[in-house]
């Protein structure tokens, strides 16, 4: 393999300083002249209809300078979801509603001089509420009687299907030795992105928009905002500054089309923060699911026939819920030559579901592996080797996948994983066979994507080539903190031969920046990856060809390698740095600009794997589990920055690890609303929560399509942590029993978690 | 808007100030809103995610919990005040070459947490570091970075001293 001199090779992220010292702007770090507040009166009811709302007490609240209520805005229906417009986004939701589906809806809103007078103003609000019965959990909203959420659109919660097959299931399982079947139900948890959703948005005099907001998708939401303000796209202009996470909750709208219409209506910039409470109930959560699983698999351990049956709680509105089920299908990476998946998207009055990393891969995946694990039990094949006898190599497709798999280094994830597991156990004595604490080693395998599994992944790149040879690279996507602008400029240096420090970056500003798909489906290091790799061979093209002009020479004789450009003149070669080239395009008698620039249009997206271990420690007496250790490797084809990397992949171990074992949003049933809407009563893991975490890396995977080889990891990193656990989990106790039971016992909820789903 | 206004005093990284704040105004509040120091972070509000944590004599605390009239008197170093001279403080450093800043949302906060420990116990072990921390959320780092991070610079502040 060639060896490169910035890819592959850790180094800082190009913002850190900034960051550390407290001096890089967030979105609520920027006060723009004349700026004021806007806050949104929420519904307080899971399903209501509004009989009447008087503002005249909030009107006189001291500096309040403007109220929306539902009639004085556009009445369209839009998806807040920012994605290419595919129809399965269902417009079902009202920039603000006279009849709110969810603890949440947004009711109206107010502008105001400071965040206090908004409050005020809000609860000065006189709203009377004709409370509708409700519905959270997916199997009361798909009974006959249950209340219909969208009447006007569908005669059933139940508002999409989708389903895949490939051979025939049912003749599948008739050939199987052995049937496997079980219903899993999985809690919704939220992103707790540290910094909350946020906007500033600002309608000029002249009739235009700017907005600054941490979004994932600025050029989808550019979209979406000017279909429903009835504007033209170039005159919304969307920026994003700092951004404090993402995690896919703000791959959709949040806030802005409030915001927008109150910069309107008062005529001066409004910016909106959701409080932390907002961000629990009222912006978006991981869907939660009913899944059945069944599994036919031949005596000697061969999976013939493989049928998913899942049921997705969308919440009140469509956002991504049919697609998230969709995208679900793809990930599975073992053979099943009879395979039957079937989705169903249902609306209840719970809160909203969106996008979380992972897009519904980590639900069905948790499922899965604990089912691979009871497999191989019962079949007395070892779990892994069970994995690895059923899994999909090189050359050949996931079951339902158009695209033939190009690099896949899952057993050398194992083999590295084992040897870390092997050490650990070395170091520590297991616990004695009759202590009360019993310990396990659980395993899990998962797989995910390089940008979306439709293949309609898209990202545009463009590198301005400066006279002394340094360059901006101009891209739209969204770094939220995994380190995009710093792995596209290791590409970037890698492919021009120069430092990195002649590399900028203007990113995410759609004014300036060139059009492409958003921060979301893993898609930076690959699709956006590959398009900033097209704009550097661009640019160096382009350089080739005024040379050759400037030398009078065929373009073909002239080469670039390595920082060097090699002019094949008629006296003899002449070897140019890019700075010496550059002086001579810029300054030279037919003085140009140098703009490379090339879009990428991914036909495929190519799957990084992991595998995951837990060892867990299962106090008999009280139930307590304790993480020890969590190891996760992970094949992500060529790493451009391998600490990056694996910092992502300390993340998602994080996440996953609350998903498996803190984190839920339950909903109280008196109440009718969340209770887990602050983070004393939704807990995430601190640091005193986590295990020592051993990640690492494998070296010899190399995927053909991506830029220097690379795949994708963000979204990878927490696919397969909850089944590793709940595994290990059930190894310690010996019980055969599905997430999230085991753990219901031992953790704070004393009793069958189900109650507590919805 | 507020019941009245109060004077309050104190010493802010390292200089006097003096302003007029409101009765319900957070320290947070006023040092975001009234002093334009905007590296401290709004994370919750509650005390409960640890964006927001400044050193208040001596010791780290959530601000968005610090009523600002409780400032008065007080000495506030908050993560505008860590750079000597416009070098970065060690733990700064650290957390930069240690990869410890993802997102870096809650960095601010997490190394005034840090900077509160290191100046108590120059020497901490690595439980003693994660307790230092356990009220900064962090959700992108997994902590295990920013645990070196603090581990590092407290290496580095004791060669500093020799």
């Amino acid at each position: 393999m060639e060896e490169y001199k910035v890819v592959g090779k850790s180094c800082s992220r190009r913002d850190a300083l900034s960051l550390v010292m407290g001096c890089a702007k967030f979105t609520d770090d920027l006060n723009l002249p004349g700026m004021v507040y806007g806050k949104i009166l929420r519904s307080p009811h899971a399903h209501a209809r509004v009989a009447s709302i008087d503002k005249t007490e909030a009107e006189k609240v001291d500096g309040v300078l403007g109220i929306l209520l539902p009639e004085d805005v556009p009445d369209v229906l839009f998806n807040c979801g920012s994605s290419p417009p595919y129809p399965a986004y269902v417009k079902d939701e009202r920039i603000l509603t006279a009849k709110p589906l969810y603890a949440g809806d947004r009711i109206a809103a107010v502008a105001a001089l400071t965040p206090k007078a908004c409050e005020e103003a809000l609860a000065k609000m006189a709203v009377r509420y004709e409370v509708l019965p409700a519905v959270f959990d997916v199997r009361d909203a798909m009974k006959e009687d249950a209340p219909l959420i969208h009447p006007e659109l569908f005669k059933s919660n139940v508002f999409k299907k989708t389903e895949m097959k490939q051979g025939d299931v049912e003749r599948g399982f008739q050939e199987s030795d052995y049937i496997f079947e079980d219903e899993f139900h999985i809690p919704s948890v939220q992103h707790v992105a540290m910094e909350p959703v946020s906007c500033i948005c600002d309608y000029s005099r002249e009739g235009k928009l700017t907005v600054w907001a941490n979004s994932q998708v600025l050029f989808h939401d550019r979209r979406i905002l000017a279909e429903i303000l009835n504007m033209r796209e170039n005159d919304v202009r969307i920026i994003k500054p700092f951004m404090g996470g993402g995690f896919g909750q703000r791959q959709q709208l949040h806030n802005q089309p409030v915001g927008a219409l109150l910069s309107k209506l008062v005529g001066r910039p409004v910016k909106i923060i959701n409080t932390r409470e907002e961000e629990m109930y009222a912006s978006c959560v991981r869907m939660s699911c009913i899944c059945r699983l069944k599994f036919g698999v031949s005596q000697d351990g061969r999976i013939l026939a493989y049928h998913v049956k899942v049921y997705g709680n969308s919440g009140a509105y469509c956002t991504h819920t049919p697609i998230v089920l969709g995208s679900m299908s793809k990930k599975y990476q073992y053979h099943a030559p009879h395979y039957h998946f079937e989705a169903f998207s249902v609306y209840t009055n719970a809160p909203v579901a969106g996008a979380m990393r992972g897009y519904g891969n980590p639900q069905l995946t948790l499922c899965r592996e604990i089912m691979m694990d009871k497999m191989a039990r019962k079949l007395g094949i070892d779990p892994i080797k069970f994995r690895l006898m059923n899994h999909v190599e090189v050359g050949e497709n996931f079951p339902g996948v158009p695209f033939t798999v190009r690099s896949c280094a899952i057993r050398e994830c194992v083999k590295r994983g084992e040897e870390i597991r092997q050490e650990i156990d070395h170091k520590e004595v297991f616990l004695p066979k009759d202590s009360n604490t019993v310990e396990s080693w659980g395993v899990a395998f998962g797989c995910h994507a390089s940008g979306t599994t439709d293949n309609e992944g898209m990202s545009s790149s463009a590198v301005l080539v400066h006279d002394d040879g340094t360059m901006t690279l101009l891209t739209g996507t969204s770094d939220m903190g995994q380190g995009s602008e710093t792995a596209f400029s290791q590409i970037l240096a890698e492919e021009m031969g120069v430092e990195l420090k002649d590399i900028s970056v203007t990113a995410a500003d759609t004014s300036c920046t060139p059009y492409e798909q958003g921060s979301f489906a893993s898609s930076q290091a690959y699709v956006g990856g590959n398009a900033v790799y097209n704009a550097a061979v661009d640019a160096k093209d382009k350089i080739c060809s005024v040379l050759a002009k400037y030398y009078g020479i065929e373009p073909e004789k002239i080469s670039h390698k390595k920082g060097v450009f090699t002019v094949k003149a008629p006296e003899g070669d002449i070897f140019l740095s890019l700075k010496e080239c550059m002086a001579k395009i810029a300054f030279g008698k037919e003085g140009t600009a140098i703009i490379g620039s090339a879009c990428y249009k991914a036909d495929r997206s190519p799957a990084p794997f992991h595998v995951c271990w837990a060892k867990v420690a299962v106090d008999n007496t009280s139930g307590v589990i304790t993480l020890r250790h969590f190891i996760q490797v992970a094949d992500v084809g060529t790493a451009i920055n391998p600490d990056i990397v694996k910092g992502q992949l300390h993340g998602g171990t994080a996440q996953g690890i609350g998903l498996a074992l803190m984190e839920q949003i339950e909903i109280d049933k008196t109440a009718n609303k969340p209770s887990t809407s602050d983070l004393l009563h939704y807990k995430v893991p601190t640091s005193l929560d986590m295990p020592e975490i051993h990640v690492d890396i494998v070296k010899n995977s190399y995927e053909p399509t991506g830029p220097f080889g690379a795949k994708s990891v963000g979204e990878l990193s927490t696919v397969a942590v909850a089944p590793a656990i709940v595994n290990a989990v059930s190894n310690a106790t010996g019980e055969n029993s599905n997430f999230p039971t085991p753990l219901a016992k031992v953790f704070l909820l004393g009793g069958n978690r189900e109650d507590f789903f919805y | 808007m507020g019941d009245g206004r109060i004077r309050i005093k104190f010493e802010l990284n390292g200089s006097e100030r003096q302003i007029d704040v409101d009765l319900s105004d957070s320290l947070l509040d006023v040092l975001r809103d009234d002093l334009g120091l905007t590296g401290t972070k709004r994370g919750c509000d509650r005390g409960l995610c640890g964006a927001c944590t400044v050193i208040m004599n001596g010791k780290a605390v959530n601000s968005c919990q610090i009523p600002a009239m409780r400032a008065n008197g007080k000495n506030i170093l908050t993560i505008e005040g860590l750079a000597v001279d416009g070098k970065p403080h060690p733990l700064q450093e650290a957390f930069v070459d240690e990869g410890a800043v993802q997102c870096g949302f809650c960095t601010p906060g997490m190394i005034m947490s840090a900077k509160a420990l290191l100046d108590q116990n120059p020497d901490p072990s690595d439980e003693e570091i994660k307790v230092a921390l356990s009220g900064n959320i962090c959700r992108c780092t997994g902590y295990v970075n920013i645990e070196k991070a603090v581990r590092k610079a407290a290496d580095d502040i004791k060669s500093l001293d020799l």
